[in-house]
This record gives structure tokens, C-alpha cells and sequence, in this order.
């Protein structure tokens, strides 16, 4: 690839995410006119004053700012960690929940919903744990004479994942069907409505990590991809390599799980998306999957929150709008060489 | 120094009462083709696992470059031996070149990518085998023996001083057979490179003496070496029959002028020398 490609496809991972954060600014259920976002925007930054209606700040700064922000970490986080496994586990078909991830953390919020009767800032944390157990346990069972052998691992994942569904279920039997049971319910469905900069603040240290660590280790995913055998040759040490991957992949995912709920879809199809357009290199393939990620969840929750007056969830939407566009692009790219 | 030297190298997997091999000892030093012959399951391809640092728990001395290979990081090791395996399974499309700017991974930083001068390297290693014309293309839609070219080109660009092979021309057709030894003959005799290779024809130890290059060869039989030397010390037909089982017959064929070639022809599946078909 040429610099000035490089150049080129770069501001563009940087630009797009942000146009579609902006965009989301001045649409929803009170669209707000253009200059009137601005000026908000310009008045909070402490660049000029203007005098608005607290209303608008309200809406544009405490609402829909740090809901996209969230959304676009969120997306950004799950479609990269669910490239970086597809990587590592040398197969197209996993996504960011394969070692447990997501089904830990949902047991977790089932459980912090149930203990404490409507979800409190315990469900994060509660979240975020489970989320984290989960991998260790798919990771120690995976762990076989000091190696951790690919398949091994996803048997361990597969595991882990059917063992904390079915707690999902039990917390979903025993929970208080009026006030306990919808909450479950919609927070596994996923939904950023309740975003605010704190959570952004905290959630952000985890998912910040992880994206962090997968940029950096990025190359080396590709020399992942061939293979224990072959990359321990190439002079790879895989305890430490694979090690890193899966800790920035889980701290990404866990991180955006935790204020999201379980999303679904994005892990597993906005890298495929990007292998079409730029190719399997995950040089380019992980920050591409970073920013198609962050666009694609910030495009879904705009469209959940103008077609439906109530809060559609995050999971049913990425789903119908996702499937049928990724028919549309296998088609037409004829799947990029698969 | 000897760049490989095996004293009375043993392995047994672990909980396995008998030994895969034992008893094996061999050096090589800069320069040489070494080749290792016997029948499938005879153990070859662990004894190159033990080698190449995959296989930790045998007894005896294994040493690369005079370091015990267990005591060797993967990052050390990718330094002395490179490893084109013997099949290689494609899961994502990447191109030609990006596969063969792997070999470059143990010269670059965990959390960098290969540089400029790491892909001219790659290049360079590409044009080696012959295949520059295909460096854009994925290497999922290459053919068999282009692949294995592609792997050798990565092995290449490794710039170890070892290249161990696994069946380099299983799967492939005559012609792509023989650029692939063509190659080889190049890298030993231009390169001055060594290479380990496990392989199942005896011709192509023929072959690599024939063009002139220093040849051993180790016939691995019940879990040691039968015998070693030179091809046309070792390979006759009654250790062919020992080895395989086989009847075969040496002959020599005239190549060019005043240049003969022994080739070993499998004449039928034997299990005794007695018959009638042995003159």
C-alpha cells in the first residue's frame, strides 16, 4: 500500500466516526437544526457565548453527546476484539463473545439485578467481573501442559458460554417477574439510553486499554492466524502473544458489555465488512474494524431511537439492519476472495 | 561449529511407555543437505519438532548453534532454523507478499509491523523462488506448488543459516517437484544455507548429490538410524528393502555427457528378498 493510500484510508477511520457522532447530534424524536447544534457545541467548548434555552444544552450536551460517544466506543470495541479473535482463533466464524465473555457479564448484570432489585451502578461492576471470571475459566480450561491449544480454548469458551447462559436462565426463573425479570430482559437485549460521561469515564478505562493494546499488537494477530506451529517458528512466543491478544480483546469487550448490555452481530460481521473493503492485513483490517464499528452502532441507535417512539433495543436492530446490508455486500464483493 | 548436533537424542510423549525415536545422533554443519528417510510414523517429523524447540521432554542432546534447543526462546530460535512445514492450512486470504513478510517477524518489534527494508528483504526473497509476479495475489488462490514456494520464500526471508523441511515436494507435480529442488540446489550452493528436510524419496538425495552438493543421508528404522552417509554409500537395495519393505532395483542413467545419475526404481512390495524377481 502505497504512503499516500496509507494517508487517505487512515483520516478516513478517523473522519467517518466522527461525522456520524455529529450527525447523531441534531436527529431523534426533537430534530434540532444545524446551527443550533453548533452554537452548542461552541458555547460548551468556551469558544463564544450564546444564549440558549437549557433545554437545548440539555439535550444536545447531557443527552445525545455522550450517548453516541458511548455508542461508538461500544461498537468500536466489540468489532475489533471480534476481528483480533478471528485472528487468533484462525477462524471467520468466531466473534468477540467466543471465549464467554458476554454470557458472563449477562449472568453477572442477572445477578446484580436480582441481589439489588433494578440496575444500579452494582450492575456494571457485577458485569464487568463475570465478564472477566468467564474468560479465565475458558482460559484455564483451555490451558494443557503449559500450552493453550486453539481448539481447546473455543472448546473452553463453548463451555463457559452454555454454563453461564443456562445461570442466566436459573437468575431469569428465581427473579421478581414484575420489577426484576423486564430489567434483565432489557438489558440483555443491550441499549445505550442510559449513556452518561461517567459511564464513558469508567467504562472507558477498560475499552480504552483494549483498543490501545490490539493497535499496538496488530501485526503480530496476523502471524497469530498461522498457526501455533508455524508462528513459534517464525519466532513468536505464543504464551505471551496470545496471552496479550485475549487480555486486550476481554477488556474491550467486557468494558463495552458492562454499559451496553449484550450487542450482538457487531463482533462477528463489522470485520468480516472490513475484510471485504480493505483486505485481511490486520495492519489495516483492526483500525478499520475500530471506526466501521463505532459508525455502525452510532447509525443503529440513531435509527432505534427516530423509527420507534419507545427505546427499540441495540441487539434486535444491529440484526435486522446489519443481515440484510452484509447480503448485499457478499454479493457484491463476492465475498473478497474467500 | 556445528549449526545442528544430535548426541543420543531420545522421545517419548508424555504417559507413552516406548520411545517415538531414540538413539539418534547427527551434526550438520554450514552448507549441507541433510536428509532424513523412512516410512511414515517412523518418527521423522517429531524429531524435527524436537529440533525446532516444539517438543520439549527428550533425553539426550538436541543443541542449535551449540544451545541446547530447550533452553532457546522462540525469538532465539527463529534465528538459527526456519521451518517450511509440510502442509500448510490457508484460513484468511492474505497476499503473497504479506505472507512471505512473516518470515520477518522475529526482526520486528512485538508491538511493530515489518519495516521498509524488512519488505525489500521479502521481495528479494520472493524473486529467489521465482514468484514475484505474484506478490499482490491471495494466497488462497495460488496453486499447490506455487504455495510451497510461497512458504520456502518466507523460510528465505527468515535469513537463518538452517531451513528445516518437512516433505517439501509432497502434493506436488513433477514440474513444480522439480523447481522446488532446483531451488533448494540454489539456496545450498549460492546462499551457502543448510537444510534439514524429512523426506520420502530417495531420488532426491540422488539428485542433491548429483548436482554437486555435500549429501548425507539417515535412514530412520525402528526408531533409530539404520545408517548414515553419503547417498550413494547408503541407498542400495537391500537397506531400501530393510527400510520399506520394498523390492527395488539401482540403476544409473546416463543425464548428460559423462554425467550419471542412480536412481532407486520400486519394483514391487516384498516383504523378504527371496524371490524370484531379485535376479
Amino acid at each position: 500500500m502505497t504512503t499516500r493510500k496509507k494517508v487517505i484510508l487512515y483520516t478516513l477511520f478517523i473522519i467517518a466516526p466522527l461525522l456520524f457522532i455529529f450527525a447523531s447530534l441534531f436527529l431523534g424524536r426533537y430534530p434540532l437544526p444545524l446551527p443550533l447544534v453548533i452554537q452548542v457545541l461552541v458555547s460548551k467548548l468556551g469558544i463564544a457565548a450564546y444564549n440558549l434555552p437549557d433545554t437545548y444544552e440539555a439535550l444536545v450536551w447531557q443527552i445525545r453527546l455522550p450517548r453516541a460517544l458511548l455508542g461508538a466506543l461500544v461498537g468500536g470495541c466489540l468489532a475489533v476484539s471480534g476481528a483480533a479473535f478471528q485472528g487468533l482463533f484462525r477462524n471467520p466464524l468466531v466473534s468477540s463473545g467466543i471465549l464467554g465473555v458476554s454470557s458472563g457479564a449477562g449472568f453477572g448484570a442477572a445477578l446484580a439485578i436480582i441481589l439489588f432489585h433494578s440496575v444500579t451502578p452494582a450492575t456494571y461492576i457485577f458485569a464487568f467481573a463475570f465478564g472477566m471470571v468467564a474468560v479465565l475459566l475458558s482460559y484455564l480450561i483451555g490451558r494443557v501442559y503449559n500450552t493453550t491449544p486453539t481448539v481447546m480454548l473455543v472448546l473452553g469458551g463453548v463451555i463457559v458460554s452454555s454454563v453461564f447462559s443456562a445461570l442466566i436462565s436459573f437468575a431469569k426463573y428465581v427473579a421478581d417477574p414484575y420489577r426484576e425479570l423486564p430489567a434483565i430482559v432489557f438489558w440483555l437485549m443491550g441499549s445505550l439510553a442510559n449513556a452518561s460521561y461517567h459511564d464513558i469515564a469508567i467504562a472507558g478505562i477498560p475499552m480504552g486499554i483494549g483498543i490501545a493494546g490490539l493497535m499496538l499488537i496488530r501485526w503480530r494477530i496476523n502471524v497469530l492466524s498461522m498457526g501455533d506451529r508455524e508462528a513459534h517458528t517464525l519466532g513468536v512466543n505464543l504464551a505471551v502473544d496470545k496471552g496479550l491478544v485475549i487480555i486486550c480483546a476481554t477488556l474491550a469487550t467486557a468494558g463495552a458489555v458492562c454499559v451496553s448490555g449484550v450487542i450482538g452481530w457487531v463482533g462477528l460481521v463489522i470485520p468480516h465488512i472490513c475484510r471485504m473493503l480493505v483486505g485481511n492485513d490486520n495492519r489495516v483490517l483492526i483500525p478499520a474494524s475500530l471506526s466501521l464499528g463505532a459508525c455502525f452502532l452510532v447509525l443503529i441507535d440513531n435509527i432505534g431511537r427516530i423509527i420507534t417512539g419507545s427505546e427499540m433495543p441495540l441487539g434486535i436492530l444491529t440484526a435486522l439492519v446489519g443481515g440484510p446490508f452484509f447480503v448485499w455486500l457478499l454479493k457484491r464483493t463476492r465475498a473478497g476472495g474467500w | 561449529m556445528n549449526l545442528l548436533e544430535l548426541d543420543h537424542a531420545e522421545f517419548a510423549y508424555e504417559h507413552q511407555p516406548y520411545p517415538v525415536f531414540r538413539n539418534i545422533s547427527f551434526s550438520m554443519g554450514p552448507g549441507e543437505i541433510f536428509c532424513l528417510l523412512g516410512p511414515n510414523g517412523c518418527g521423522k517429523t517429531t524429531l524435527l519438532d524436537c529440533i525446532l524447540g516444539i517438543h520439549h521432554t527428550w533425553q539426550g542432546k538436541v543443541l542449535v548453534a551449540g544451545h541446547d534447543s530447550r533452553q532457546l526462546r522462540a525469538g532465539q530460535m527463529a534465528r538459527y532454523l526456519a521451518y517450511v512445514p509440510q502442509s500448510h492450512e490457508k484460513t484468511f486470504p492474505y497476499t503473497v507478499l504479506d505472507i512471505v513478510k512473516m518470515g520477518r517477524t522475529v526482526y520486528t518489534g512485538r508491538f511493530s509491523a515489518p519495516r521498509e527494508e524488512d519488505e525489500a528483504i521479502a521481495r528479494e526473497a520472493l524473486d529467489a523462488v521465482g514468484l514475484m509476479r505474484l506478490a499482490d495475489r491471495p494466497y488462497t488462490q495460488i496453486s499447490g506448488g506455487e504455495g510451497q514456494l510461497v512458504m520456502i520464500a518466507r523460510a528465505l526471508a527468515q535469513k537463518t543459516p538452517v531451513i528445516v523441511m518437512d516433505e517439501p515436494t509432497a502434493h506436488l507435480d513433477f514440474k513444480h517437484e522439480m523447481v522446488v529442488l532446483e531451488t533448494m540446489v540454489r539456496m545450498v550452493r549460492d546462499n551457502g544455507l543448510s537444510i534439514l528436510m524429512a523426506t520420502h524419496f530417495p531420488n532426491h538425495a540422488f539428485y542433491f548429490e548429483n548436482k554437486g552438493l555435500k549429501v548425507s543421508v539417515a535412514l530412520m528404522h525402528e526408531k533409530e538410524f539404520l545408517e548414515t552417509g553419503s547417498p550413494s554409500q547408503v541407498l542400495n537395495e537391500a537397506n531400501i528393502n530393510t527400510l520399506y519393505g520394498i523390492e527395488a532395483r539401482l540403476i544409473t542413467c546416463r543425464i548428460d555427457e559423462g554425467n550419471l545419475i542412480r536412481q532407486l526404481v520400486p519394483i514391487g512390495a516384498r516383504a523378504s528378498v527371496q524371490g524370484g524377481i531379485r535376479r
